[in-house]
């Protein structure tokens, strides 16, 4: 099938496995999807649309068919934004690494990612004060003798706080749900976050796991803000870079 | 899609349920997941736009400014002695500045992180400026950000 811009890859299967009903991919309107299959294993793909470029469209296309092929089985997601240049790159790409997919493939199987960010707590400002004695004494310069330089300080102080309660409540928490996740990742650097952390979780365990990291949130409001994600597809759980089969 | 538009209709899609929480697996998508390196990445261009426009500054000194505002708020509610607020604008005092802009701070406070992390309308934003390469005129953007709320 000619693709002049190339074929978009989703995501690797198990050979076997079908599309969902009704999937679609990246581009407007969306792309019809494909699989092509190698041995044991099979790459989702569609056309590239043409100036493809990382739309919020388009990202939620890649997510939203990872999340499908998710919940039917086990999935290699691909990173947003991989394009081969044709089906037969793919195909030689697939013979030469079937083995490492497979073993990645196993690895995910029946398991998802969930993703926990730290923030510093929301309207915890009142507790700040009242607990951080540093910030306390700056407040009081600062009514003793306003300005400038005093505000500054202060607010530094009280930023600063934020994010070490954030922080620190965030390491507390990582400590107690790493038992219960196959395999923890630290998450890109996301600014402003105290913690970014995703953990590789038994599909059956997810709802427990959630249940104890939003109990944990319910009890640190005044520390930290959590926001939890998933279950998604183990984007972090997958080999970042896979060179075989060239 | 509802058709409240025009001819921008095509750019921006409708927002699934998940849109909401896209920002929370936003570096996932972009940053994790596999690479297999003789295929190709797209341009990156529009994503560091994006995750730039995601992630505002908060260590700044308009955010201590603003925390300090906030604290100093806080003593307003308990002990009306204090009158300190207009000093924190640097003596440029102005009563005009004076109790609307301490609501605002306060009120901006949850408002600083929550657009740290990136709130509905900084994924709107963000994406628009992903999108729309410079060329693209003010008329146009002025349009397409009034179809867009009345989406919303």
């Amino acid at each position: 099938m000619a693709a002049a811009n190339g074929v978009y890859v989703y995501a690797i299967l198990p050979t076997g496995e079908a599309l969902p009903s009704e999937a679609t991919g990246v581009g407007s309107p969306p792309a019809t999807l494909r699989l092509v299959e190698q041995g044991p294993v099979t790459a989702v793909v569609s056309d590239a649309p043409p100036q493809l470029r990382a739309r919020r469209r388009d990202l939620m296309a890649h997510q939203e068919l990872l999340l499908r092929l998710t919940d039917r089985g086990p999935v290699l997601p691909m990173r947003f934004g991989m394009v081969a240049p044709d089906e037969d790159t793919v195909r030689t790409q697939l013979a030469g690494a079937s083995a490492d997919h497979l073993a990645t493939l196993r690895h995910v199987a029946r398991r998802v990612e969930i993703n926990l960010k730290a923030l510093p707590a929301q309207n915890a400002l009142a507790a700040v004060v009242a607990e951080e004695k540093n910030v306390r004494r700056l407040r009081e310069e600062v009514r003793r003798r306003p300005g400038y330089e005093a505000s500054v300080r202060l607010g530094e102080a009280v930023a600063g706080a934020l994010s070490r309660r954030a922080s620190e409540a965030g390491k507390k928490l990582l400590h107690s749900l790493t038992p219960m996740a196959r395999a923890v990742a630290t998450g890109p650097e996301v600014h402003g976050c105290a913690l970014n952390v995703s953990f590789l979780v038994d599909r059956d365990d997810s709802d427990d796991f959630r249940a104890v990291a939003e109990r944990f949130a319910a009890a640190h409001r005044t520390h930290v803000e959590l926001r939890v994600a998933g279950p998604l597809p183990c984007y972090s759980f997958v080999s970042h870079r896979s060179a075989a089969g060239v | 899609m509802t058709l409240t538009t025009t001819t921008y209709a095509d750019e921006i899609a409708p927002c699934p349920p998940r849109a909401g929480t896209l920002y929370d697996v936003l570096e996932l998508i972009l940053d994790r997941g596999m690479v297999i390196d003789v295929f190709i990445r797209v341009s990156l261009v529009g994503i560091e736009i994006l995750k730039i426009d995601a992630r505002i500054v908060v260590a700044s000194v308009d955010t201590y400014l603003r925390f300090a505002e906030a604290c100093n708020r806080l003593d307003l509610e308990r002990d009306s002695r204090s009158t300190t607020v207009p000093e924190l604008f640097g003596g440029r005092a102005a009563k005009s500045m004076g109790k609307r802009k301490v609501r605002k701070a306060a009120d901006s406070l949850g408002e600083t992180v929550r657009k740290a992390v990136g709130g509905g309308d900084e994924h709107d934003e963000s994406e628009e400026r992903g999108e729309r390469p410079r060329k693209r005129r003010a008329p146009a953007r002025d349009g397409a950000g009034r179809r867009r709320r009345v989406e919303a």
